[in-house]
């Protein structure tokens, strides 16, 4: 069983992307050994009103809910964020939440994020927060969107002890305090490995040894990224067979109540 | 220095993976069972197995790989990794340079680092394949550095940095050294949409196809399109210019880079590499959406074709 934590369906503002129907996708997820994905809207990246993102997705994934599991993607800062999420939980049944304060241009630590954690939290949704979409050197000359430093994410897992956070697309977690061991932190997050290093310096390693095995999950991006390096970054680790487990799907399984 | 070999993953893998069914990957897309030579030959035996078999019986080239610079203390361990991730990753040779931590490279900079790359030749026999680093500023200097490396050492190519923009003067001696030699040029390349303030000089793929204008017996190899900004830019900024190859390493794993590429510039003009970022190196070609045969090109065939051209 593998359990992808981090994909995406519908079109992205910069790029095309293949494979992002749900058909699409699940043919890829078959020819890889991929049997769930957690799955949100990309064109919600730029919306400015995200929720007609999300009702893409709502649409987009219907009739496939043993396989994809749709998060929504809110900005607290968008006018109706409220009624959005209730929507999304109550009738779209999305089990969880992605939040882009990048891309939708607000803090994490404003109280209008810690209000939609918190409303996310009390409903049982686990909060996905993507580090970074694209690579900042392939950016649009539109825009320029900085990752979210690691530093921001500390605070906001501090905050929200009783959150379940999932940090996607990120890396350098061993040179700040959420990938230290003993860190003080509540072991309230999870880190999923699509930009983890698996061999040299392999961070993943690291982080198996500072966290634990229970706090690491497998992505992969797709269908912006090819899923076969996240593979391969499983098939090369240097852990047990009951540690990759934990990685390839436990984890998620747990956390996403699968 | 120690000169043994590391073990194979097919012997000491604890999930029991092969290297073979590692490029072919889990499912469905498969590079084909002659994918993976056990057999590892120094420059001379790969030039020559390229002329003489179907695509090089399979050999895979990391076509951009570095060595640790020695003011790392872990230097001599970290290289020892790199060798051992090629082995868990099937990569039967790479082609490394080592470069100076600061740029721009001073002469006595980049004459330890080819000294470097020498020993770590020696060290690693058959597995690591030379490239002479060298900044074009140094004019004489770095012409007798290439001929020395490339001329006595054995030494594949010529690795150039940031230090001067390709299509600048003085980096034209270097090309035409390269011509005489036979040998291919990696040059480090990237295209933003914005002033990469760091890198002044930066070359990217409009650059490279002026100077494979210039010099069309040049084998110019644009490094690390999937880490070197726009690569939809790169790969159509390149499309005529049909003696530079694109190097598909880099940390970035954007889908459908390498079919892109292919389609665009054709699969003979594409070689693997991962220029470190060794999961990413591979997981995209054995994720690209391509023939087997296409694969095999990439991963090594176009790579050998180029090794063969060496004229001393």
């Amino acid at each position: 069983m593998i359990v992808d934590v981090n994909a995406y369906l519908g079109h992205f503002a910069f790029r095309r992307l293949r494979h992002n129907t749900a058909a699409s996708l699940l043919a890829m997820m078959d020819a890889k050994g991929i049997d769930k994905a957690v799955v949100s809207s990309a064109g919600a990246i730029t919306y400015r009103n995200a929720q007609a993102g999300n009702e893409e997705l709502a649409e987009e994934v219907r009739g496939h809910s043993d396989r994809l599991i749709p998060y929504a993607v809110i900005n607290p800062f968008y006018a109706g964020w409220q009624d959005d999420l209730k929507i999304c939980r109550e009738q779209f049944g999305m089990a969880g939440v992605r939040l882009y304060p990048k891309w939708h241009n607000y803090q994490l630590s404003s109280p209008c994020c810690r209000e939609l954690v918190d409303a996310a939290t009390e409903r049982g949704m686990v909060i996905s927060i993507p580090i970074r979409v694209e690579d900042t050197r392939e950016r649009s000359w539109l825009l320029n969107v900085p990752d979210i430093p690691l530093d921001e994410i500390v605070e906001l897992v501090k905050a929200h002890p009783k959150a379940c956070f999932i940090l996607l697309n990120g890396l350098g977690y061993t040179g700040c305090p959420l990938g230290r061991k003993e860190n003080g932190l509540p072991a309230n997050y999870a880190i999923e490995l699509s930009r983890l290093s698996a061999l040299l310096a392999s961070e993943l390693g690291q982080l198996i040894t500072n966290l634990g095995a229970e706090r690491l999950m497998f992505g992969t991006g797709m269908p912006f990224n090819y899923p076969d390096p996240a593979l391969v970054k499983l098939e090369v680790l240097d852990a047990s067979e009951a540690d990759k487990e934990k990685i390839r799907s436990q984890n998620a399984m747990a956390w996403l109540r699968l | 220095m120690n000169t043994q070999r590391t073990k194979s993953i097919s012997s000491d893998s604890p999930s029991g993976i092969s290297r073979r069914t590692l490029l072919k990957g889990s499912a469905a897309i498969a590079l084909g069972a002659a994918a993976i030579s056990s057999v590892r030959g120094t420059v001379k035996q790969t030039a020559a197995g390229a002329s003489s078999g179907p695509l090089g019986k399979g050999k895979v080239i990391d076509c951009h790989a570095h060595l640790n610079h020695h003011s790392r203390k872990t230097w001599e361990a970290d290289d020892r990794k790199l060798i051992e991730a090629a082995d868990k990753l099937g990569i039967d040779q790479l082609c490394c340079s080592t470069l100076t931590p600061r740029w721009p490279a001073t002469l006595d900079g980049f004459r330890e680092c080819n000294q470097w790359t020498a020993e770590g030749m020696r060290r690693f026999p058959g597995r690591v394949l030379g490239y002479c680093y060298v900044n074009p500023g140094y004019g004489r200097e770095a012409l007798e550095e290439i001929r020395r490396y490339v001329g006595d050492h054995g030494f594949m190519g010529i690795k150039l940095y940031n230090e001067y923009t390709c299509t600048e003067p003085v980096v034209f001696p270097i090309v035409e050294l390269a011509v005489e030699l036979g040998v291919p040029i990696l040059h480090h390349a990237s295209h933003s949409h914005y002033f990469v303030e760091d890198q002044p000089r930066l070359t990217d793929g409009g650059h490279l196809a002026e100077l494979a204008r210039r010099y069309p017996e040049a084998m110019l190899i644009c490094a690390h399109i999937s880490g070197g900004g726009d690569w939809e830019w790169t790969i159509k900024a390149l499309r005529h210019a049909t003696n530079v190859l694109l190097d598909t390493s880099g940390s970035v794993t954007d889908a459908g880079t390498v079919e892109m590429a292919a389609a665009v510039v054709g699969v003979d003009r594409l070689v693997f590499g991962c220029d470190s970022s060794m999961t990413a190196g591979v997981g995209k070609i054995r994720g690209a959406d391509l023939a087997a045969q296409d694969k095999q090109k990439i991963l090594g065939g176009n790579m050998m074709r180029l090794l063969g051209r060496r004229k001393a």
